[in-house]
């Protein structure tokens, strides 16, 4: 069994140029953690998740390489934060893409599946074709585990 | 200078000086990393022939090479403390939050800090949370960021543990941490406060803030950015020794990589005491994985390269050539190396060029009257090749993290945006360092 088999080929996807505050609601109706990010050819761009959401909360210092590593100091609300992330709301998503993270190929074996998701701490990792880079479709880690529940069974 | 086992001929002067030469130049195209250069040009000294092993090792200053890993341990350690962002944010209150009176009070933070550590480590700890208070000011960090870069320079200037240049300098003459102090610190009080000049007409005076942005700088709570008092306690006390140590060395009898690395030894005893095996080796690891080994191997490689060049004599030449321009007068002297450092230091790494001014300066010494009459020649070298650096983006190290942070936050400072500003105002300090040569010594 490969990534092929264990994927779900039609994923909730997003463009680049779509809003923030249109990705922050797919994550909120949807509980997605991860939502991949497409060109007009379908090809792979990135991924937009929480963490992405939780970067636009926060200001830069903050989330910069070698950026502040402690902030216990901040007394800012929750409305503060909230603010900020309503500022950026109409920002396009392509800005704030996190394209480090693992992606796979249809023919990824299983355990290797199951490795770069406990090696990235990740829960949903898009596949992706090796050379037209489209995306094909995306493993949750519930696909997964309802795969290995219902075999032992 | 001349050691046993040092061959000098004309043949071995020439090869010295193109290999020095060529050093140099790649040093400069930044196309090799800088460490290996030094090491692969030392090694070439001794294969070529123009040093032995032993006349090489005696060539490393490790006076210089302790002090500065005994002070990256130290300031490794410390700066888990977090009282590198409880200045900040304490400064920034004590003038109630204003934007003008943050970049007064961050320079000043600066200033003070660099000359104590690293320049490098203090923007690195600094600049984070400055870059904060400007967004939360909605402030645009540039003229904080420009401040930073000059302040960290010229307080490095101002003590012998501040700057790579005045430790070499110190270490070669025994020139003390008071003598630094008496000699450097009040020439580098002035240059400060003129340089915050042209930066209040530039930007300061435009600077503006909203009460409701300034209320959440002032909500800051400066005691929670201490993550460990106990840490902080041990931190403080030895470094409060160190710079006794420093200040006392004389009576003390007792040298500053001595004092340096003692301090580290004892700091790294006192916050490993009642940790079990694993953890210390843990903790001693990352401590020493903060020294910057690259700067540390190129220092090694560096000293090996000029001592081979000073072994021909050739600095020797040199340095009578420069006296006979200029006559054998020391104020001309003094003026011709203030300025040359500076303007060179502005374009190069002032390490290579302080390491090889210091040879070259030594043996000025029977033109006037001795060691001691060379005083006026190493505060102009400090001061030029110190301030020198603030002339271009490239001119120190400190400059180029500043620039990398600056980027990150979306303001990136351009190389000729800055020169524009910085080359003048440098001048500037140097104008100021002239004047201040001439009043006290010449």
């Amino acid at each position: 069994m490969t990534a092929q088999n264990l994927m779900n080929p039609n994923p909730v996807t997003l463009r680049p140029t779509d809003t923030v505050a249109t990705a922050a609601t797919h994550i909120l109706t949807h509980r997605l953690r991860h939502l991949p990010v497409v060109d007009d050819q379908g090809r792979y761009l990135g991924t937009f998740s929480i963490y992405s959401l939780l970067r636009l909360t926060l200001p830069k210092a903050v989330i910069m390489e070698e950026g502040l590593r402690d902030v216990s100091f901040t007394t800012e609300t929750i409305d503060g934060l909230a603010r900020r992330l309503r500022e950026r709301g109409s920002e396009p998503v392509g800005q704030w893409l996190s394209q480090d993270d693992p992606v796979m190929h249809p023919d990824t074996p299983t355990m290797e599946v199951m490795l770069l998701m406990l090696r990235g701490r990740t829960t949903s990792v898009p596949v992706v074709d090796q050379h037209s880079n489209r995306l094909e479709g995306i493993i949750a880690f519930w696909d997964v585990l309802e795969k290995l529940l219902v075999e032992t069974r | 200078m001349h050691d046993s086992g040092e061959i000098a001929s004309a043949g071995s002067m020439w090869l010295a000086a193109i290999l020095f030469v060529i050093t140099y130049a790649v040093v400069m195209s930044e196309r090799v990393n800088r460490a290996i250069v030094a090491l692969v040009a030392a090694g070439l000294m001794i294969i070529l022939g123009i040093l032995n092993q032993e006349a090489a090792i005696r060539g490393i200053d490790f006076n210089t090479i302790g002090l500065l890993i005994g002070m990256m341990v130290i300031v490794a350690i410390t700066r888990q403390s977090g009282i590198f962002q409880f200045l900040a944010i304490w400064s920034a209150k004590k003038v109630n939050a204003s934007p003008w009176g943050i970049l007064v009070m961050i320079s000043l933070v600066t200033a003070v800090t660099s000359a104590f550590l690293d320049n490098v480590t203090t923007v690195l700890l600094v600049v984070p949370v400055t870059l904060l208070i400007t967004e939360e000011l909605k402030a645009n960090p540039y003229p904080y960021l420009f401040s930073m870069i000059f302040s960290s320079n010229i307080g490095g200037t101002a003590t012998l543990i501040g700057d790579p240049p005045n430790i070499m300098i110190g270490s070669a003459t025994g020139l003390t941490f008071n003598d630094f102090g008496y000699h450097l610190t009040p020439a580098i009080i002035v240059v400060q406060i003129a340089t915050l000049i042209p930066i209040y007409l530039i930007w300061g005076r435009k600077l503006k803030a909203t009460a409701e942005d300034r209320q959440r700088v002032m909500a800051f709570n400066e005691f929670e950015a201490i993550t460990d008092w106990r840490l902080l306690k041990q931190c403080l006390s030895v470094i409060g020794l160190v710079v006794f140590g420093f200040i006392f060395a004389k009576w003390l009898r007792l040298e500053a990589a001595t004092i340096a690395i003692f301090g580290a030894a004892a700091l790294l005893l006192l916050v490993n005491l009642g940790k079990s095996a694993d953890e210390q080796s843990k903790h001693v690891l990352a401590a020493f994985n903060e020294v910057e080994w690259i700067t540390i191997f190129f220092f090694v490689g560096l000293f090996i390269v000029v001592h081979g060049v000073d072994s021909t004599g050739l600095l020797k030449v040199l340095a009578e050539k420069m006296i006979a321009l200029t006559g054998g007068n020391l104020s001309a002297t003094a003026v011709i190396i203030l300025w040359s450092s500076a303007i060179l230091s502005a374009i190069i790494d002032n390490i290579p060029f302080v390491a090889t001014m210091i040879p070259l300066i030594k043996a000025m010494a029977p033109s006037f009257g001795g060691p001691e009459g060379l005083m006026p020649l190493w505060w102009a070298l400090s001061l030029g090749a110190c301030l020198g650096g603030n002339g271009t983006l490239i001119g120190a190290s400190a400059n180029l993290v500043v620039a990398g942070f600056a980027e990150r936050a979306g303001q990136p400072i351009r190389f000729m945006q800055y020169t524009l500003m910085a080359f003048p105002i440098m001048l500037l300090s140097i104008a100021i360092s002239t004047v201040y040569l001439f009043w006290r010594y010449l």
